[in-house]
């Protein structure tokens, strides 16, 4: 791997980046996820109808396409922005990790919007029953018995989530943030070694992706402890 | 702010160009993708673990890197080697839409093989005894009984892939092919209206999806009918 | 008065479907009242009405004197004096047997932890069931869950004790161990409603048997008279099918 040396220090910053990028969005699409599935299970009929629309827009359309829009059209939103207060202004660029994470944590939020959702109502309908049985209130419903059980279904779907979102990463190369693809593009004009760089970058994502792979597994033997029962 | 409605009209034939090469790539990256997966299926699902071990680890990594990566590195990477220069699939590996079906076929093969198993592990072991008790064969279990339990277990999962590839194909568009965000993104080039034109193109691919979703549940429908209460 | 429960004329609609037809019943403090009938007769729904887990929508519901509507506070003290087992325990699958007693006593009688664990230990010594505290629901036998939810209830001090079919999910040798806890608690002097099918348990506990068929309650006898002449013909099938096996 000698012919690497001197882009190490470009991978490692790289590798920085796509961790940043992927804290950004999945906070992101933790708070998208938890209104929308707010909204999909209010009461009010245009809430539920904003919460559906976000989840059939940003499901459906290319993960890529999202990206583009969110940060050409941003910039392009934001400059005319500025322009109202100072004219002078030519031009804004949004900066890419921005315009990046906030499309990947939207993204990912319309599918943890589900996720939510449905670990919300799958929290046994008689427990809920026994809990008012027992003149529980609702938000007391809601934090002893519904959310402890809600982590634990949502669980699995939850980590793949996470892995779409270190894999999404992958896309803000495209939009010019300097993440380790981008690393390798720039080294391989120089160096000529495009099957050995790709491959190690594709290594480095493997390597992120089973970090999270196996917390989640952890975290999921953690949160079933009280299953491993007689029966 | 200046939103030109009709520019988004005007542009939805341009993109609609690229969605005969949108459609093309998906149908049959997703044909390619489930012959591999139902070998790769096998592999896992048999008792050999030299089968068993090669199917994991290809699982494993195509489900652990991002496909844009695995694009670069077949489209890309590659050529990096005289061996793949000189041998025949180089008229195949040297041309981008062969490149972007090679690259989603193995991708969604990894993905698909877990939902097919995902069907199989979810078939209520009765029916299966009760299979043997009639005196069926392996084969004839596997194939009269498992299979079409495994298959309407793993249609939801299955068409949400059909989903996901449909998107993955506009990651063609970054090895130069014209499908539709490749024509949207040119189109932006020209004349800097991204909104407008990926508004346009979000349109096309949001209609795509219902129909992909609206065909599944038909056949889900269908498949489904012995359940269906009156 | 004396009358705990007093259901006036209630009727029950699932869309068109008529669950619960002008029922009239009155529970005096003390009384225990063993319902029975067919499956979908309304049993389940009437005393669903009584903690409003059902909404009735004609009559009166009165319970200990507070009649429920939609307000939220009478509904809250309603259920606090009511306590309900149910026919698949809903025993809170994350918490521990302590945790799932403990947990209404601190939240809704905002009782100190000690004070509600020491409630909860009285109660599962009373169950028979002290030494499984610290295990979780799923490690524990269908027969000993069901006795942790009448626990979990009776944790609240309730005036009145509403059953659900309580052994209808429970494996043929858990019922005596289930039936047995009932019973002490009526020998105490609790007011139980009890929705079961277990008919040596009727004879022997209850002062009155309400027998209920397609959203009516067609007699309400005492026990000597409900298994020795059945008034009406549906209850004389009824028993026919039910003691036959």
């Amino acid at each position: 791997m000698s012919v690497l040396d001197g882009w190490w220090d470009d991978f490692f910053f790289g590798l920085m980046t796509v961790l940043q990028v992927f804290s950004v969005s999945l906070v992101i699409a933790v708070v998208c996820g938890l209104l929308g599935a707010s909204a999909k299970l209010s009461k009010s009929r245009i809430l539920r109808g904003v919460a559906q629309g976000y989840t059939i827009v940003f499901r459906g359309a290319p993960e890529l396409l999202v990206l583009l829009l969110f940060y050409f059209g941003m910039a392009i939103a934001l400059t005319q922005l500025v322009q109202l207060v100072d004219p002078s202004v030519k031009f804004i660029d949004l900066p890419p990790f921005w315009a990046g994470s906030i499309a990947i944590g939207l993204i990912v939020g319309a599918y943890m919007t589900e996720t939510f959702r449905g670990a919300f109502l799958g929290v046994d309908r008689g427990q809920v029953e026994a809990a008012r049985a027992l003149s529980l209130k609702r938000h007391q419903i809601f934090r002893y018995v519904r959310l402890p059980q809600m982590w634990r279904l949502a669980l699995p779907n939850f980590g793949n989530h996470m892995l779409s979102i270190m894999k999404d990463t992958a896309l803000v190369s495209i939009i010019g943030l300097e993440e380790i693809l981008f690393v390798a593009k720039m080294a391989n004009s120089l160096i000529h070694r495009p099957f050995l760089l790709y491959m190690t970058v594709a290594l480095i994502y493997l390597a992120m992706t089973t970090v999270i792979t196996l917390a989640v597994g952890w975290l999921e033997r953690r949160a079933n402890r009280h299953l491993r029962g007689a029966r | 702010m200046s939103f030109d409605l009709s520019l988004i009209a005007t542009s939805l034939p341009k993109i609609l160009q690229g969605l005969g090469l949108t459609l093309n790539l998906l149908a049959v990256s997703t044909l390619f993708g489930l012959i591999l997966a139902v070998g790769i299926l096998l592999m896992r699902l048999s008792r050999r673990s030299w089968l068993v071990w090669p199917a994991k680890a290809y699982i494993y990594f195509f489900r652990g890197t991002p496909l844009l990566v695995q694009l670069f590195v077949i489209y890309h990477g590659l050529p990096q080697f005289g061996f793949i220069r000189q041998s025949v699939l180089w008229p195949l590996l040297r041309e981008p839409y062969w490149c972007s079906v090679i690259a989603l076929s193995l991708n969604t093969a990894a993905y698909v093989s877990e939902i097919l198993r995902g069907g199989v592990l979810g078939v209520d072991k009765g029916f299966v005894e009760a299979g043997k008790a009639l005196g069926l064969s392996k084969f004839q279990r596997t194939t009269r009984i498992t299979a079409p339990l495994a298959v309407r277990l793993a249609l939801p999962a299955y068409s949400n892939e059909i989903v996901s590839m449909l998107k993955s194909t506009a990651l063609a568009s970054t090895v130069t092919l014209m499908e539709m965000t490749g024509v949207a993104r040119t189109i932006v080039a020209d004349t800097f209206a991204p909104y407008e034109i990926f508004i346009a193109a979000t349109i096309i691919y949001l209609v795509l999806v219902w129909i992909i979703q609206t065909g599944f549940t038909l056949i889900e429908t269908y498949a489904n009918r012995h359940v269906r209460k009156t | 008065m004396a009358d705990i429960i007093v259901l006036e004329k209630m009727n029950k609609f699932y869309g068109t479907y008529h669950a619960l037809k002008d029922v009239n019943l009155t529970i005096a403090k003390g009384e225990k009242v063993v319902v029975c009938g067919p499956s979908g007769s309304g049993k389940s729904t009437m005393i669903r009405c009584i903690n409003r887990l059902e909404e009735h929508d004609g009559g009166r519901i009165v319970v200990g004197g507070e009649e429920l509507t939609d307000d939220e506070k009478k509904i809250d003290l309603v259920r606090r004096e009511v306590g309900m087992v149910f026919q698949s325990f809903n025993l809170f699958p994350h918490m521990t047997v302590l945790e799932n007693l403990t947990l209404a006593p601190r939240l809704v009688r905002k009782m100190a932890t000690v004070e509600a664990e020491a409630i909860a230990m009285k109660y599962l010594t009373r169950v028979r069931i002290p030494d499984q505290a610290h295990k979780y629901p799923s490690q524990l036998s269908g027969g000993q869950q069901q006795r942790v939810a009448i626990a979990r209830a009776l944790c609240m001090n309730p005036e009145v004790m509403l059953f659900d079919e309580p052994t209808s999910a429970l494996d043929p040798e858990m019922i005596s161990e289930v039936l047995d806890v009932m019973t002490d608690l009526a020998r105490e002097g609790m007011t139980m409603v009890c929705v079961t099918h277990e008919m040596g348990f009727a004879r022997s506990v209850a002062d009155r048997i309400v027998f209920m068929d397609q959203g009516e309650i067609v007699e309400v006898s005492t026990p000597a008279e409900f298994f020795a002449a059945p008034k009406s013909e549906r209850a004389r099938t009824f028993l026919g099918q039910i003691l036959a096996h």
